[in-house]
């Protein structure tokens, strides 16, 4: 599609695009700016995010905006219960060639593209959901035995409806887990409520302007993903982000040679069925190196780690029905995680 | 002209990143070590004080447990006291974390100390040191640790101050042991309430009594029935052990203080059997030996530094038995001789108990109407008294140590000798009627007169 090869950017270009992003994605969206940098740390980190919201509070409409803000292709996949494998990753139909012959063509579905929304992905059957794991996790889609490359930068975000749970199915952990991170979208507040009527309800649509130029925006994102990539941990922090994904294991101790630094936390203990898996890992250092970034540092630091643990291991923990039933989200198990891991000075 | 390589001005700055990590961390490793010298140093110096001070205020056996226990204590806090230092001492990492804490500097040391040996470094490495560097005035070493001169050094003045305070224990506490060594020459004591037993094997100082063979029948025939009384008590090893213990402290306390404690005080004791039919007379003329009339032995005893030897101040005829009479010099010099007769000059201790032996028999030999008043008229006419009156009967050495039976379980209860309290001037001992000359021509008078 385009051969331009980016410059290597800076930690400061890295910093500039974001918040430029950032503003013109604010330009549609009104408030849900965690929300927003969240998703885009996701972007940059090279990941996928599951953004879970109640239905209104502008999911679809963040994912269009980063479309456009970014200048990149961008699809939108309903899903439904009836929705095939085949639907979203694309088919062979019969097509007859220039010379009238007729042959099986391939179809790309509407998982080739830049930027894909997954609109309430609980209400496909795991099937169809399943579809989306090769295309998440290694970007290509096989068909017939034939596998199809999905050209970078790709992004998919996923939105998830809580509150209609009847004639839903539930994503299953390993689909869970090649996100990397959730995204939770709440009600807007008064003051947010009001700007979003004021500006959606008038004659003009916010414009949004494109950070990138079309041919040059997919490498210059892909350049901005390998900076992110360069930023260093020390071992420290990486010991750290391990510590704090193995206290989210119950009884964890049985994993680790080390009891004794083994973090026993009672609370996870009693209510987590399953702590995270190494993604969770993965995710919080990827997190973290954008958070670097976008602090002007080429080094990641605990506090980096602790502010995107929430949204990287919160849907990475599987709860137990004394939690559902003591009212214990995932999140505060995080957070109950990351107090334990601190003060254990470990 | 020549320009220095960008990897060059990257080694540069990186060299003043880590050295100014590096005076970070020699100031938090010399914290450390002054963390465990001066806690150290506080305990020996703080226990040390409160040894001395105890070696002064607390008897042998609570001087030997408190030290113990305070030994104990202090080893343990020396231990943690060092095991804090160890634990506080930085490594390079650990001082680049630090640092990144206090000047708040977002891990920035920490990751360029740990990668700085590794390769590749990335390209974002030279704008990590760069940026790290714009931060150098912030992890100056001065302001990550403003202390030169650990906390510690407070419990250090605090345990100099202690000790500073345990000195004048010693001062006050020395006086009156001074004061008692110097006032209580003479003592009385009723042996009766003396507990006697068979010295300790070990026990290098054994009891050495010298006394007429009346007396030291009598003293057999105790020191038998306190054998057989407590023989349950003599033979417990714990008892042994305690006694074995009480010395042990006891010494320690005498090299600490650089005083001679009470118990090993070599002691001599006169003695005066008021049991005997032979010294009736004698206690009959002695208002306190009359207090122990009955069947009691009362003695004297003088007692003496060890450090000058001097020991036994035996009344000589000559003696003019004042009970608050302090030994010349030259008499201890004596005394010392006799003391130690036992073995370096046996002849001397020989005449020193032939000389009581033969004061007693000379005591006996009159009979008791030398000092009877109102005796019969047929005796009244005797040789003057040779010898000056008021002393003893007879005269017993003895090299002892007084034992605390304070003890629990040590049986008899410990009676502290009676001390005779000085005369003033104006009072005079009481004295029998020394024997004169009488004229020969008044004697028929006088016969006459008693025989009314």
């Amino acid at each position: 599609m385009n051969n331009v090869q980016a410059e290597t950017p800076t930690v400061a270009d890295f910093a500039r695009t974001f918040r430029r992003v950032q503003a013109e994605i604010h330009k549609m969206i009104i408030g849900h700016e965690q929300a927003v940098e969240e998703l885009l740390s996701a972007l940059f980190a090279g990941g996928h995010v599951l953004i879970e919201g109640v239905p209104g509070t502008g999911k679809t409409t963040l994912v269009k905006t980063l479309g456009l803000a970014l200048n990149l292709s961008f699809n939108r996949i309903q899903f439904t219960v009836d929705l095939m494998p085949a639907d979203i990753t694309g088919t062979r139909v019969i097509l007859s060639g220039e010379d009238g012959r007729r042959e099986f063509t391939f179809q790309p579905g509407p998982v080739f593209c830049h930027i894909l929304l997954g609109d309430e992905i609980n209400r496909a059957t795991p099937k169809t959901q399943s579809a989306l794991l090769e295309a998440m996790a290694e970007l290509q889609v096989t068909v017939s035995g034939t596998t199809y490359r999905i050209k970078p930068p790709y992004f998919v975000m996923a939105t998830l409806n809580p509150i209609e749970m009847e004639g839903t199915y539930p994503l299953p952990e390993a689909q869970l887990d090649r996100f990397l991170f959730k995204v939770r979208l709440n009600y807007p507040d008064e003051g947010e409520l009001i700007r979003i009527i004021a500006s959606t309800t008038g004659p003009e649509e916010a414009g949004i302007e494109a950070v990138f130029h079309a041919d040059e925006a997919p490498a210059r994102i892909e350049a901005l993903k390998r900076l992110v990539r360069e930023v260093m941990a020390a071992p420290a922090m990486e010991i750290y982000a391990a510590r704090l994904v193995r206290a989210t294991q119950p009884q964890n101790s049985r994993f680790v040679a080390d009891e004794a630094r083994a973090v026993h936390d009672e609370m996870v203990n009693r209510y987590v069925m399953f702590g995270s898996s190494p993604r969770g890992a993965q995710a919080l250092i990827l997190g973290a190196k954008v958070r670097a970034l976008l602090d002007g540092r080429a080094n990641i630091a605990r506090e980096d780690i602790e502010h995107v643990a929430v949204a990287a291991l919160a849907h990475r923990i599987m709860l137990n029905y004394a939690a559902l039933s003591d009212g214990i989200d995932a999140a505060h198990i995080v957070e109950r995680v990351i107090k334990s891991v601190r003060a254990a000075k470990v | 002209m020549s320009f220095p390589s960008p990897d060059k001005r990257a080694d540069e700055k990186l060299g003043q990143i880590l050295g100014r990590v590096g005076s970070v961390r020699a100031r938090l490793n010399s914290l450390a070590l002054q963390h465990a010298i001066f806690y150290t140093l506080a305990i020996v110096i703080a226990g040390g004080a409160a040894v001395f001070a105890g070696a002064y205020v607390l008897p042998p056996l609570a001087f030997l447990v408190g030290g113990s226990a305070l030994a104990i204590v202090a080893a343990v806090g020396i231990a943690s006291a060092v095991g804090a230092a160890w634990r506080m001492r930085a490594s390079a990492l650990k001082a680049a974390a630090i640092a990144d804490d206090r000047a708040q500097l977002k891990g920035r040391l920490s990751t360029i100390v740990a990668l700085a040996q590794s390769e590749p470094r990335g390209p974002l490495w030279p704008y990590l040191v760069e940026d790290t560097l714009g931060y150098r005035d912030e992890f100056a070493a001065a302001k990550i640790e403003r202390r030169r001169v650990s906390r510690a050094i407070y419990p250090l003045a605090g345990a100099i101050v202690l000790a500073a305070l345990a000195f004048p224990i010693s001062k006050i506490r020395r006086a009156p042991q001074i004061a008692a060594a110097g006032g209580q020459d003479d003592l009385t004591v009723n042996l009766d309430d003396l507990h006697l037993r068979p010295a300790d094997p070990g026990d290098e100082s054994g009891m050495q009594v010298t006394a007429d063979p009346a007396t030291m029948r009598r003293l057999e025939d105790k020191l038998a029935r306190e054998s057989a009384a407590g023989g349950n008590v003599a033979g417990n090893s714990l008892n042994r052990l305690v006694n074995r213990a009480r010395e042990i402290a006891g010494n320690l306390q005498s090299k600490l203080t650089g005083q001679q404690m009470a118990s090993n005080h070599r002691l001599n004791l006169r003695l005066a059997d008021a049991g005997n039919d032979q010294d009736q007379n004698e206690i009959r003329r002695a208002p306190e030996t009359q207090k122990n009339q009955r069947g009691e032995v009362a003695g004297q005893f003088k007692q003496e530094q060890p450090r000058s030897n001097r020991e036994i101040d035996l009344p000589r005829q000559n003696d003019s038995r004042q009970p608050n009479s302090q030994p010349s010099p030259g008499r201890n010099g004596e005394a010392s001789a006799e003391s130690n007769s036992g073995k370096d000059n046996p002849d001397q201790d020989d005449s020193a108990t032939d000389r009581s032996i033969q004061q007693s028999g000379e005591n006996s030999s009159n009979g008791g109407a030398a000092h009877g008043i109102g005796a019969d008229p047929d005796s009244l006419f005797g040789a003057p008294t040779a010898a000056k009156l008021g002393s003893e009967g007879f005269e017993i050495a003895i090299e002892a140590r007084p034992v605390d039976h304070g003890a629990k379980g040590a049986g008899h209860a410990y009676v502290p000798p009676k001390v005779r309290t000085p005369l003033n001037l104006t009072q005079e001992p009481d004295e029998p009627v020394a024997r004169a000359a009488v004229p020969a021509d008044d004697r028929t008078t006088i016969k006459r007169v008693f025989e009314r």
